[in-house]
């Protein structure tokens, strides 16, 4: 009695690792379709790149951009004189107006006006129309 | 009944006899039988752990999917070269290539109409001879295109199939020919820096079918595409202007003996190597040997400074032509006076330079020469090179003579590599095509001369340019220093008046030397605007004047002004 149920049970046990051994099988088979598959679109995609780049590098040689800038373009080679050191930069001028400001003359006028009824009191007006010019001007 | 007793008593008896003819007569068969169970259960057991164990390697070791098959690969993937910026220069593309098994073909009429229809320039009857052989494997096209690829599979014919090859592409075309060279329709390297890679290692991987899928690390030159460019550029107008037989270039990084940019026109399309065969498209400066004429006076020059024989401020009798037995050494520019070593070298003194070679003596100058590289064959990575034609008997006369550089002949690129060295500080570093860091430059190098005398050469290079022969290659702003060189070819055993290699040596910038370059032209022609006259003076100096303008923004060389004059420059620093 006891051997016919260990028998069952070995039966049973056989038939369901028979059916997982049979899908871990399956499964495997489709994966190592899928990474073969992947790979092969992986080599036609760097090959894809590799033919692109060469097309790329064809399109960039110096020689055919040398032949289309001479045609289409008025550009010419520089000279050395066109070449200067950072160091040989002026400053940059003081800025009168706040970065940002709506009306920048309108700005400029009242820091000139500011600026004189600061330093002089006496003949402002005279001086205000004067320097206030200049500054438009320039 | 007693009949059947009879059969099994006879029975018994033979089996009897059988056993014991098979076992002997005093056996345990018992015994005999459970060791033979023993024994089957061992091989059974055997043979199931060998399956076993089998199962587990085939489940441990990976899926081995990847065996590629030989008709993918027929010919060899080789790296891509880039340029020292990282612009391709030459990289492999997969192109089909059409063949045909002949003995699968049905009817071979129908399928050459067929295919001369798609592809019109397949020859009808050389088809119809391959297709008709006996063979059971034939190219017909290598490398088609994708459309004409589909519009053959679309006819069907049977017996007729694409294999996917590897092509090599040169993208720049003619722009580097000479120095990646090309390959073969295998694929496999024959010619510069591909025949260089085959002869790494490349060529048994392709043997052992390895080198089939894409190669991942790419070979880095030193060369520079846009420099490349420029110089090929300029030196094409040079050619059609002066109407020379050839012109060539070349540009070293003189810290390091990397080769910048190489170039000699004419030269060839790699996408095409079958122009490479025409023997005027030779690589004029690695396969070529010329006397570089007044170019090699600065070998001269540094040789009698450094040996201590003579210093800056020293002078030399040039007041009359040199008479060796019947030949008699003159001078172009002739001055008819006593010249200090600064005039020799502007003036370009045959009979100055003859001199001071004479002044340290042919064994020294035959040991110079040989520690700077100028007597053996010089080997780059490029698989071509020429042997420099070195007199076999070497006399007094061959010493004058070579001094300013005539009897000697040697590759431009050895020149180069001596006079390199001459500007650098005194190393002597062998010049390379691959990309080379200063550290591995110096590990490479042989000191050949004092730096003293370096700063010397450097500061007659640039005072040349200031009041000499080299000042047409003056560019404002670079402090370039110069050489002329201008020899006469040899026409039929003799030197030809009117044939000339006109050579041009620059430095740049003279005080703190970064580049070398050297202009060739073969052969240049007198033009109105050159007044009549072919010297180098006044059409390899200007050509290297407009390369210098071109080359050194692209090299990031800072244009500079104001600069004080040569003397003070480098000869005061130097001292």
């Amino acid at each position: 009695m006891f051997v016919r149920l260990l028998n069952i049970c070995v039966i049973v046990a056989l038939v369901i690792a028979a059916a997982y051994v049979y899908d871990i099988k399956y499964q495997s088979t489709l994966r190592a379709e899928r990474v073969a598959k992947l790979r092969h679109d992986l080599r036609r995609e760097r090959d894809a790149i590799a033919s692109l780049r060469a097309e790329w590098a064809r399109l960039g040689n110096p020689r055919r951009i040398q032949t289309l800038a001479q045609r289409h373009l008025q550009l010419k080679p520089f000279q050395t004189n066109q070449i200067d050191s950072l160091d040989n930069l002026p400053m940059r001028p003081p800025q009168i107006v706040p970065p940002g400001t709506g009306d920048p003359i309108a700005a400029m006028l009242e820091a000139i006006d500011e600026d004189l009824t600061a330093s002089t009191g006496s003949i402002e007006s005279l001086l205000g129309t004067a320097t206030g010019k200049g500054d438009r001007q320039r | 009944m007693s009949a059947a007793e009879g059969t099994s008593a006879t029975l018994n008896w033979r089996r009897r006899l059988v056993q014991r003819l098979l076992y002997g007569q005093k056996v345990d068969r018992s015994a005999k039988s459970r060791a033979r169970v023993g024994l089957a259960i061992l091989v059974f057991s055997l043979g199931y752990a060998v399956i076993a164990g089998r199962l587990v390697q085939l489940a441990a070791a990976p899926d081995n999917h990847t065996v590629r098959r030989a008709a993918d690969a027929v010919s060899t993937s080789r790296p891509d070269i880039l340029d020292r910026n990282g612009e391709i220069l030459a990289t492999d593309i997969k192109a089909a290539s059409l063949f045909g098994e002949p003995r699968k073909i049905i009817d071979v009429d129908e399928a050459v109409e067929l295919l001369t229809a798609v592809l019109p320039d397949l020859d009808a009857s050389e088809l119809r001879e391959r297709l008709s052989s006996r063979k059971g494997f034939v190219w017909l096209k290598r490398e088609i295109t994708k459309k004409q690829q589909q519009e053959i599979h679309g006819l069907g014919i049977p017996g007729i199939g694409f294999l996917t090859e590897n092509r090599r592409v040169y993208p720049n075309g003619a722009e580097v020919s000479h120095l990646i060279g090309h390959v073969n329709i295998d694929n496999q390297g024959i010619a510069g820096i591909e025949k260089w890679l085959d002869g790494r290692g490349l060529a048994d991987l392709h043997m052992a079918g390895l080198a089939v899928d894409r190669m991942d690390k790419p070979v880095e030159l030193a060369v520079d595409l846009r420099v490349q460019h420029a110089l090929r550029d300029e030196l094409i107008a040079a050619r059609d202007k002066f109407k020379a037989v050839a012109a060539a270039g070349l540009i070293t990084d003189v810290r390091t003996g990397e080769i910048i940019s190489m170039v000699s026109v004419p030269d060839y399309d790699p996408n095409k190597p079958k122009e490479a065969n025409d023997p005027t498209r030779i690589n004029r400066l690695t396969t070529g040997v010329y006397e570089m004429g007044s170019t090699f006076k600065a070998l001269t020059l540094a040789m009698t400074l450094d040996s201590g024989k003579a210093t800056l401020s020293s002078s030399f009798d040039a007041r009359m032509p040199l008479r060796y037995g019947k030949f008699s050494i003159g001078d172009y520019h002739g001055q008819n006076r006593t010249l200090t070593v600064p005039e020799i070298f502007t003036y370009s003194s045959n009979i100055g330079t003859a001199r001071m070679a004479l002044a340290v003596g042919v064994e020294h100058h035959k040991w110079f020469l040989k520690k700077m590289g100028q007597l053996e064959r010089l080997r780059t990575e490029l698989p071509e090179s020429a042997e420099p034609l070195v007199p076999k008997r070497w006399g007094e006369l061959n010493t004058v003579t070579i001094a300013f550089g005539h009897g000697l002949s040697v590759a431009p690129l050895q020149a180069v590599m001596g006079i390199n060295a001459l500007m650098n500080g005194g190393l002597l570093i062998p010049p390379t095509f691959l990309k080379r860091s200063p550290e591995e430059a110096v590990k490479l190098a042989t000191r050949v001369i004092k730096p003293e005398t370096s700063d010397k050469m450097r500061y007659l290079m640039r005072l040349n340019a200031e009041k000499g022969t080299a000042t047409k290659a003056n560019v404002p702003g670079y402090y370039v220093g110069g050489k002329t060189g201008t020899s006469e070819k040899v026409i039929g055993g003799r030197y030809s008046k009117n044939k000339l290699l006109n050579s041009f040596t620059a430095v740049l910038p003279a005080d703190n030397p970064r580049y070398l370059l050297l202009i060739m032209l073969d052969e240049p022609k007198a033009t109105s605007e050159t007044h009549g006259y072919a010297t180098s003076g006044w059409n390899a100096a200007p050509v290297t004047g407009a390369v210098v303008a071109r080359i050194a923004p692209l090299l990031g060389v800072e244009p500079r002004f104001d600069l004080p004059p040569s003397q003070q420059l480098i000869l005061a620093k130097g001292r």
